[in-house]
């Protein structure tokens, strides 16, 4: 078997050979760290992203299988996105900075991570009308038809290949801002609507585009990140009249595409939310942040039955500890991976605390333990 | 309904415009802004904290009833400015240096007010320096830590050595919170409390400040 066949197996409840060990991506410090301690080459640190040739060099040397976040993704977002500029340069040299979506950020030199949002361009219908909706209307050129075309035979590839439906409200989310988004719905219904109703359309057209073409996926997924520690960032009965019947539309097309892994990357305590994603198609929750609230698959699975799989809920924070740490944490997952239908991953990308050596160390048991 | 209760109500909903009218004529009929804060506004947003304790509201009902207050404490301000009524106690927040996360942040900064508090906002990527001074500069009653990142969340103990080392210690409480911290790092730390989530920080607060 090899590592695409071995996925979709345990995925699938069927027998499998081995357990393939995955990851879900860096951090850029991370790498740079590891660069810096002659672990990497100078172009892996700089040059990664998910799925590329340099991630499957860095996965090697450490140990994966292969990095599960590897999707054709089109522009599904504003397109052509905003041109990121620096409007203004502050007396410590933070900048502030406009970026891809039309958002004022702070970009700190002594801070890593996501940049703090300070202002956002999308604020009402004027705003809308005259700047996003331009660029949420559908266009092949969205699309990398020449790639399609070379991803028709699935039987050939050596690790799975996901198709990137979007993000059906995790990108509204970001041009509003938090606060923007929670006002609009009250100050503007009809106009939060409509945002919504655009962004499923699209998403559709151009899931609908990208099978017609004859390519091959293996798994549908999106992304949203709409979720903190305590629960959602969204109104879950809203989320689930408003959003829902995109998400259904999509996933229906998906499975008359024999497309039956349909996954979904957000991160925080996403109980509140499961209902409606599992309703709508979705069945594969991802990273399964286990953070402080303890976040797995079994309450889950007790509650939704088999048709709900997972691929995550590794404690990643591990990898900052030392070799007992990780043994630990390898028990723990042992009856989660008895379960079936579930695939352990690092529950986010690898952060700079993380040593090469426990990395390492976690690939070479995890070879051993579920071989 | 009485009217205090009607702005209590119409807090919860979220709709600011009503409730700014609404606390105007209360005002009018001779209702003290300190009955109009305390039964219409406060009242308002601890139901609405409690609730959001419970997950019988979310986040963006949180953030509207906020909203709401505020609308209503703008047209209050004047009035219990000029009666001398103060706020129960002063916090200090911040996210912690090196973090540029704040949606816990400023759901904390919100709890907080509608218990009455006054809310230092730091901002994000605060340094430990920058929390202590402004304790002293407030003459605050706690400072508030929150962080989001592993890597970052060691920041906070650097701000519990910087506050016993500034001798403010015995005036000052040091509080943490965010997704990566739990009650042992912040015994680890020497913080003084631990809150898991927004209503129940501000809980805490209000008790800190009050007794």
């Amino acid at each position: 078997m090899n590592n695409r066949e071995r996925a979709l197996a345990i995925l699938n409840y069927q027998d499998y050979d081995r357990l393939p060990v995955v990851h879900f991506g860096f951090w850029n410090e991370t790498l740079i760290k590891w660069f810096n301690e002659g672990h990497l080459e100078e172009e892996e640190a700089k040059k990664w992203t998910d799925g590329n040739t340099f991630d499957k060099t860095i996965s090697k040397k450490l140990g994966f299988d292969f990095n599960w976040y590897s999707c054709y993704t089109s522009a599904y977002g504003l397109f052509p996105g905003f041109k990121s500029e620096i409007v203004e340069t502050l007396n410590d040299g933070t900048e502030k900075v406009r970026n891809g979506n039309g958002v004022i950020v702070l970009r700190k030199k002594n801070a890593g991570s996501i940049p703090a949002e300070v202002d956002h361009l999308l604020k009402d219908r004027e705003s809308w009308e005259k700047y996003y909706l331009p660029k949420l209307i559908y266009s092949d050129n969205r699309i990398n038809f020449e790639y399609l075309n070379s991803i028709k035979n699935a039987d050939n590839r050596e690790t799975p290949l996901g198709l990137h439906c979007g993000s059906l409200f995790g990108e509204i989310r970001n041009w509003l801002g938090l606060e923007g988004s929670s006002y609009l719905l009250v100050d503007d219904e009809d106009l939060y609507d409509e945002i919504i109703n655009v962004v499923g359309e699209l998403s559709y057209n151009l899931v609908k585009n990208i099978l017609a073409t004859g390519a091959k996926f293996d798994f549908g997924h999106f992304w949203e990140d709409i979720c903190f520690k305590n629960g959602p960032l969204v109104i879950p009965s809203v989320f689930d009249k408003k959003v829902g019947p995109h998400y259904k539309r999509i996933t229906d097309l998906l499975k008359a595409n024999d497309i039956n892994i349909i996954s979904l990357d957000c991160d925080g305590l996403i109980d509140s939310l499961i209902p409606t994603w599992f309703e709508n198609g979705v069945n594969t929750m991802f990273p399964i942040e286990v953070g402080t609230w303890g976040a797995n698959i079994r309450p889950w699975r007790e509650k939704y039955g088999k048709e709900l799989r997972g691929v995550g809920g590794m404690d990643k924070k591990v990898f900052a500890y030392d070799y007992k740490a990780i043994d630990l944490e390898i028990e723990r997952l042992k009856p989660l991976i008895d379960l079936g239908g579930y695939i352990p991953c690092p529950d986010h990308r690898i952060a700079p605390d993380a040593k090469w050596e426990n990395v390492q160390y976690y690939c070479e048991q995890m070879h051993k333990m579920f071989t | 309904m009485s009217i205090l209760e009607e702005i209590s109500t119409l807090l919860q909903q979220g709709r600011a415009p009503k409730v700014k009218e609404l606390v105007a004529q209360a005002i009018e009929e001779g209702i003290s802004p300190k009955e109009v804060l305390e039964e219409g506004l406060l009242s308002g947003m601890s139901i609405i904290g409690e609730k959001f304790k419970n997950n019988e509201v979310y986040v963006p009902e949180v953030l509207i009833a906020a909203r709401a207050m505020n609308a209503g404490v703008e047209i209050l301000k004047p009035y219990l400015v000029s009666q001398g009524i103060e706020a129960k106690g002063l916090v200090v927040l911040g996210t912690v240096k090196g973090d540029l996360h704040d949606i816990g942040k400023n759901l904390v900064k919100m709890m907080m007010e509608g218990k009455g508090l006054k809310v230092v906002d730091l901002g994000v990527d605060v340094s430990a320096e920058s929390f202590v001074e402004a304790a002293k500069e407030y003459n605050a009653d706690i400072i508030a830590c929150s962080a989001l990142l592993t890597t970052t969340m060691g920041e906070m103990k650097e701000v519990v050595e910087k506050v016993k080392a500034s001798g403010l210690g015995n005036s000052v409480k040091v509080m943490v919170g965010g997704a990566p911290v739990t009650q042992s790092f912040c015994e680890s730390i020497g913080a003084d409390y631990y809150t898991s989530d927004a209503a129940s920080a501000s809980d805490v607060a209000l008790k800190v400040c009050v007794g």
